[in-house]
C-alpha cells in the first residue's frame, strides 16, 4: 500500500490489449495499477513497488508465469504477495501446478470484468486480514518478551547470591530462561533451561516451571529429588514432544559445596579461584519426557572465590559455523578463564563478548549465569 | 456488433473501451501477420502462440467469433497441422475490417 493508502496491483500479460483493460478496470476501482509484459520485467517492479496483489499471465514467451511466481515465493521480501494466475479454461493441469506454486487463485480467460474485481477484492481483503492477524500475533509475542525479561531475577534482587547474568531473547517467547533461588541465607540454588521449540506455549510454560522451582527447591529436598518432582508434575502437563534440558547448582556456602544437577544440558564451567577451569561433564535425561529419569549429579568442594557458569547452547552453537556444543564448550572454558578478574556481575557479558568477538549474527537465545562463592 | 454496448458489459465507457479496441486492433493485424508468417515458415510453435494470443485478446473484449477462430487456429498449430490456415487468417482479417469500421463510427 503506499502513502495515499491505495492498494497497488502488479498485471503481468504479454499481450497489451489484456493489460490495457485489466488496467482501465481495475484503476476505476481505485487501485493504483502497475503493469508488465514480460516476467523480468515483472519480478523487477516487484521488487522494487512491492504490490499488494499480482494478476499474473501463465503463458507468456520465454519466462512463464511459472516461472515468475517460483522466483517471488522464493524470496522472503515477495513471498506473502497473493498471485492470481490468469490462465486459458482448458489448462487444467497448469492450474493446479500454479495452486503448489502458491498462486491463491486463477481468473479463466477469457475473463469478466467484474468476475475479476470481485476476485482481486476478495484476495485483498484476506490478505489485509492475515497480515493484521501476523502483527497482531507479533506484537502480542512482543510484549510476552517483554514480561518474560521483566520476571527474569536480577543481582540487585538477591545480592548474597554473588550472581551475574548474561541475557539475550532473540526470538520472541525464547526457550532459554534461568532462576535464582533464595533456600536460605546461605543456600541458594541456580537454575537455567531451554525448551525445545520457540512458540507462544513456551512462554507460559517458563512460568510454570518457575512455580514449580520454588515450590520444590526446598531445604527439605537433595536437589536431586526436586528435579525429579518438577520433572513429574512437567511430564504430565507439557505438550507431546515438548521438553526442556537444564542445570541446577545448589551451592550450600556453609558447608563449602555445590551440588550439579544435569538434565541433558550443556556441562557447568568450573573455575577455581587457584586452578584451571574445568567443564563438569555429566549424563543425565532430559526433562518433562520420561517418569522414569537418571539426572546426572555431582558433589564438589568449593572455596572463596570459586566461579561456577551455567549457560545455553546457544553460546557456542552456531548453525552457521557448523560449530555444535561438544566442540564449542572448549571456547566456554577459555573465555571462563580469561574473565578471572572480571568483577561476577559483569563476568557473563565479558564471556559473551569474549566468544563471540563480533562474529556471525546470534541464531538462538543466550542465557549465561555465573556465581562466586 | 455493438461497441458501445460491449464495452458497457465490461464496465466501461465507451472511450475507454475504443482506446483499447484501437490498441486490439494494432496488436490484432501484428498476430494474424505472425500467423501467415508462421504458416508461411511452416513455424507451428509461432503460428500456435500468435493465436494464442489473439484468442484471448479478442475473446476478453468479446469479439467472440474472432476468438473461437483463433482457438481453433491454436489447436491445429499445437498439434504441427498448418493446413486451413487461408481461410482461418481470411475469416480473421474480415473480422478485425469490420471491427475497424465500428472504431470508425464511435
Amino acid at each position: 500500500m503506499n502513502s495515499n493508502n491505495r492498494l497497488s496491483i502488479l498485471v503481468v500479460d504479454d499481450n497489451p490489449v489484456n493489460v490495457k483493460m485489466l488496467e482501465t478496470c481495475l484503476a476505476k476501482e481505485g487501485y493504483r495499477v502497475i503493469t508488465a509484459l514480460d516476467g523480468p520485467s515483472a519480478r523487477e517492479i516487484v521488487l522494487r513497488e512491492h504490490p499488494d496483489l499480482i494478476l499474473l499471465d501463465i503463458q507468456m514467451p520465454e519466462e512463464n508465469g511459472f516461472d515468475v511466481i517460483r522466483s517471488l515465493k522464493s524470496k522472503a521480501a515477495t513471498a506473502s504477495i497473493p498471485v492470481l494466475f490468469i490462465t486459458g479454461v482448458s489448462e487444467i493441469k497448469a492450474k493446479l501446478e500454479g495452486f503448489e506454486l502458491g498462486a491463491v487463485d486463477y481468473i479463466t480467460k477469457p475473463f469478466e470484468t467484474q468476475e475479476v474485481i470481485a476476485r482481486v477484492g476478495l484476495h485483498l481483503k484476506l490478505s489485509i486480514a492475515t497480515n493484521s492477524l501476523i502483527t497482531s500475533q507479533a506484537e502480542k509475542l512482543k510484549q510476552i518478551t517483554e514480561a518474560q525479561v521483566s520476571l527474569l531475577t536480577t543481582p540487585d534482587q538477591h545480592p548474597n547470591a554473588n550472581f551475574g547474568v548474561h541475557y539475550i531473547a532473540l526470538q520472541e517467547a525464547g526457550g532459554d530462561f534461568y532462576e535464582v533461588l533464595p533456600i536460605t541465607e546461605e543456600i541458594y540454588g541456580y537454575f537455567i533451561a531451554d525448551f525445545s521449540g520457540h512458540d507462544i506455549s513456551t512462554s507460559y510454560l517458563t512460568t510454570s516451571v518457575k512455580a514449580l522451582l520454588k515450590q520444590n527447591c526446598s531445604p527439605i529436598y537433595h536437589p536431586l529429588e526436586s528435579m525429579k518432582m518438577i520433572n513429574d508434575v512437567l511430564v504430565e502437563i507439557l505438550p507431546a514432544g515438548k521438553y526442556l534440558t537444564a542445570n541446577y547448582v545448589l551451592l550450600n556456602r556453609r558447608k563449602n559445596q555445590v551440588t550439579i544437577i544435569s538434565a541433558g544440558h550443556p556441562p557447568v564451567c568450573y573455575v577455581p579461584v587457584d586452578g584451571a577451569p574445568e567443564l563438569i561433564e555429566l549424563k543425565g535425561d532430559v526433562i518433562g519426557i520420561f517418569k522414569d529419569v537418571l539426572f546426572g549429579s555431582k558433589v564438589i568442594k568449593v572455596q572463596k572465590g570459586d566461579r561456577l557458569f551455567l549457560y545455553t547452547d546457544g553460546i557456542i552453537e552456531s548453525l552457521g559455523q557448523k560449530i555444535v556444543w561438544t566442540e564449542g564448550a572448549e571456547k566456554i572454558l577459555t573465555s571462563c578463564d580469561a574473565v578471572r578478574n572480571v568483577p561476577i556481575r559483569q563476568a557473563p557479558e565479558a564471556i559473551f563478548h569474549h566468544i563471540r568477538k563480533g562474529e556471525s549474527p546470534l541464531e538462538d537465545d543466550i542465557v549465561i549465569v555465573g556465581f562466586e562463592i | 456488433m455493438d461497441l458501445k454496448q460491449m464495452g458497457e458489459n465490461l464496465g466501461l465507457e465507451p472511450v475507454e473501451f475504443a482506446d483499447i479496441v484501437t490498441l486490439f486492433v494494432t496488436t490484432a493485424e501484428s498476430d494474424i501477420e505472425k500467423i501467415r508468417k508462421g504458416v508461411l515458415h511452416k513455424d507451428a510453435l509461432s503460428v500456435s502462440e500468435a493465436a494464442h494470443s489473439l484468442k484471448g485478446s479478442s475473446g476478453n473484449l468479446g469479439f467472440l467469433q474472432m476468438s473461437d477462430v483463433a482457438l481453433t487456429a491454436e489447436k491445429k498449430a499445437s498439434e504441427n497441422n498448418l493446413t486451413g490456415f487461408e481461410d482461418m487468417t481470411r475469416i480473421l482479417t474480415d473480422h478485425l475490417n469490420e471491427i475497424k469500421t465500428l472504431l470508425k463510427q464511435v
